[in-house]
């Protein structure tokens, strides 16, 4: 037999020229005549491009416009003189936003992870980071820096809060999140959802909220809303019992069948005969409602998917040990479906957030529609509409390619034993 | 182990599964045709058949897995029937073992084994992981006991299985060809565990192709033909002398 001529234990090296940068190049980029032709030919209109960009971006382009507009991109209309009299309103999207960020230190603690640290310490040390603004300290005064600072201790409270106190039970965060969220929105409208008045804060009714705050708002509220009730609407499409099934069907075949323009457009004037005829449904709350029930039946979809692609056996073998089916699926399907879709989960969260521009339909103000109005309205900065929207698109960029990292790594850390 | 004879003392019934005229059809597809028999405890049946014969599909009848639709099976002194509470409770009794063993890819090989336990019987975690340390000890594979499914070998992924089912202390244990799914060098490690829970007095019924454990185990083997029972007796007889020629043709194709 061959084996007698082995020698055990020597490794030999690879051949030549199939490992380092050199032999990576050659087996990807230099493979044939016909593959090294099309990477010099990319390679060379790809580099002419960056050229022409870099040209344009270091050169002839003028982003002043950016810091021209400043606050109002990020907290829109909220804190000007029609809005908010005084002008001292700035500081509850701060504190807003502080709110924020200690949830995310406690989310820290909680999961324990590198992933999640990195995730909370990124927000915290990026909020922080726009203290440092080039801007003059009449746009930017210290007050406004001093908060955003504050970013910093409010996730290692967040962590403290999350190591030291109850709060890190599963129940116990869903409440501070959803306490959290209500907080934001008092804090906001300076009322408690106009049944009375906070005293001692101006009041802002929501049509006013505007800017990268309302673009996060209706983000935040709707991805946290939409993947319950897409995995209530996923399991109550597969139910046996047909009142629910169809009732499920209904929904999401209705939400996934209107566009969403002609939803927002609804929602102003049909959600309200929804609700008893006194009740304060907000401009905001009215969106967000749309945007995420929208978005839900989408990811009910997903969902179904995913519990689809299950196979059989999986609830056989739990309901064979006697699990009752309520049980089988919070135990057994829906944690394999969900971990199934996780990037159709995620793709659903950065359309949902990209789609929060749309509500420039029903008259709001987000950090789009803010670009949009003032170049529409400053004719002098017309020519520079390509640097605004170019710094716009960066930001959403910027938050989206943040989730599909974060959804990536945790594809990576789930795929334990399903090799 | 009890013995029949303390069985009946305590007031239990002795003939653990009985099966009276069952039918079951999937769809047009008669599939049961009036199966009949009675297993007594700690009795270990062996099923055989070609395959569409219906085997699977009775035993999958005891723990409801799938729905007679006409006869009466009673497991335990309880007659099966929609009553979920009814079928719960059998299910916690009989414990299963799958083919394509049929473990939850997304739980460690411990937490496969103390999960049941946990929700249906609500029994503490603590206790749990000692009943499951216990069973994996007995299985043959305690330094499995974090690694997830997929990390194990099909060998050691069916005794897991098989713990799995343990863990909910059944009476009845059935197994749907456990080692059809098994490279033929691990085929014998899951028999050696099925061989001791034999001995240790479980009532069982296995579906499977493997004569030797058959012969060896069995206190009585059962043919399957075309949704009915063709042939039954005890190993030997079965096995060297059948009786109907559909068992004879089956035992030549395979018996080479």
């Amino acid at each position: 037999m061959a084996t007698a001529r082995m020698t055990p234990g020597a490794d030999l090296p690879p051949p030549r020229m199939t490992t380092g940068p050199a032999g990576w190049a050659r087996a990807n980029l230099f493979s044939s005549p016909g593959n090294s032709a099309t990477t010099i030919l990319v390679g060379a209109v790809s580099l002419y491009l960056i050229w022409q960009f870099l040209g344009w971006a270091l050169g002839p382009a003028d982003w002043s416009v950016i810091p021209t507009l400043g606050g109002t991109l990020i907290i829109g209309q909220y804190n000007s003189e029609t809005v908010c009299p005084s002008q001292d309103c700035f500081w509850r999207p701060q504190v807003s936003l502080l709110i924020g960020v200690t949830f995310f230190g406690i989310l820290w603690a909680v999961a324990a992870t590198a992933l999640v640290r990195g995730v909370a310490l990124t927000v915290a040390f990026v909020s922080a980071g726009m203290a440092l603004m080039p801007l003059p300290f009449s746009e930017m005064g210290m007050d406004v820096r001093l908060l955003l600072l504050l970013n910093i201790p409010a996730v290692f409270l967040g962590y403290w809060l999350g190591k030291h106190t109850p709060v890190s039970s599963t129940r116990n965060l869903i409440i501070i999140a959803f306490a959290g969220f209500l907080l934001v929105y008092i804090l906001l409208g300076g009322t408690v959802f106009g049944f009375f008045d906070v005293p001692g804060l101006q009041v802002v009714p929501s049509r006013y909220w505007g800017g990268l705050t309302l673009n996060l708002l209706l983000a935040a509220g709707g991805i946290t809303a939409s993947l319950p009730l897409g995995i209530l609407l996923a399991l109550g499409r597969r139910s046996n019992l047909p009142f629910v099934k169809f009732t499920c069907v209904g929904v999401i075949e209705f939400f996934r069948g209107v566009p969403l323009i002609t939803l927002l457009f609804m929602s102003q004037t049909l959600l309200p005969l929804a609700f008893p005829r006194d009740f304060p449904l907000d401009e905001v709350m009215r969106a967000g409602i749309v945007i995420t029930v929208f978005s839900s039946a989408y990811m009910a979809e997903n969902i179904r998917g995913g519990l689809q692609s299950l196979h059989r056996g999986q609830t056989e073998a739990a309901r064979a040990l006697g699990m009752p089916p309520w049980n089988t699926t919070i135990f057994i399907t829906l944690p394999q479906a969900l971990r199934n879709v996780v990037p159709a989960i995620v793709g659903q969260f950065i359309s949902l957030f990209k789609d929060t521009t749309l509500v420039f339909i029903i008259g709001m103000f987000d950090i789009l529609q803010i670009g949009n109005s003032f170049i529409g309205s400053n004719r002098e900065f017309l020519d520079n509409s390509r640097e605004l929207f170019l710094f716009i698109a960066l930001v959403f960029w910027t938050i989206n390619y943040g989730m599909s990292y974060v959804s990536r790594r945790v594809e990576e850390t789930l795929g334990v034993g399903r090799r | 182990m009890t013995t029949n004879g303390d069985a009946q003392a305590n007031g239990e019934v002795e003939d653990i599964i009985i099966a009276r005229d069952v039918h079951k059809w999937f769809g047009s597809f008669h599939a049961l045709r009036g199966v009949s028999t009675t297993v007594k405890r700690a009795e270990i049946v062996v099923i055989l058949g070609p395959s569409g014969s219906g085997k699977s599909t009775f035993i999958r009848t005891i723990n409801r897995l799938e729905e007679h639709q006409r006869g009466e099976i009673i497991v335990d002194g309880i007659t099966l029937s929609n009553d979920i509470r009814n079928i719960d409770a059998i299910r916690s009794e009989v414990g299963m073992v799958f083919q394509s063993f049929n473990l939850f890819p997304h739980l460690t090989v411990l937490n496969n084994i103390t999960l049941a336990p946990m929700k249906v019987r609500h029994t503490p975690r603590a206790e749990a992981e000692e009943t499951a340390m216990g069973l994996l000890e007995r299985v043959g594979i305690p330094e499995q006991a974090l690694k997830y499914p997929a990390e194990l070998s099909g060998g050691q992924q069916q005794r897991v299985a098989i713990a799995r089912a343990l863990a909910m202390q059944p009476r009845i244990m059935l197994f749907d060809e456990p080692t059809s799914a098994l490279d033929p060098e691990m085929i014998k490690d899951v028999l050696d565990v099925m061989r001791e829970l034999a001995h240790s007095g479980m009532t069982m019924l296995v579906v499977t192709h493997e004569v030797g454990f058959a012969r060896e185990v069995a206190d009585r083997v059962i043919m399957f033909d075309e949704g009915m029972i063709a042939e039954e007796g005890p190993p030997n007889e079965f096995f060297t002398n059948p009786k109907s020629e559909r068992a004879k043709l089956f035992l030549s194709q395979i018996l080479h």
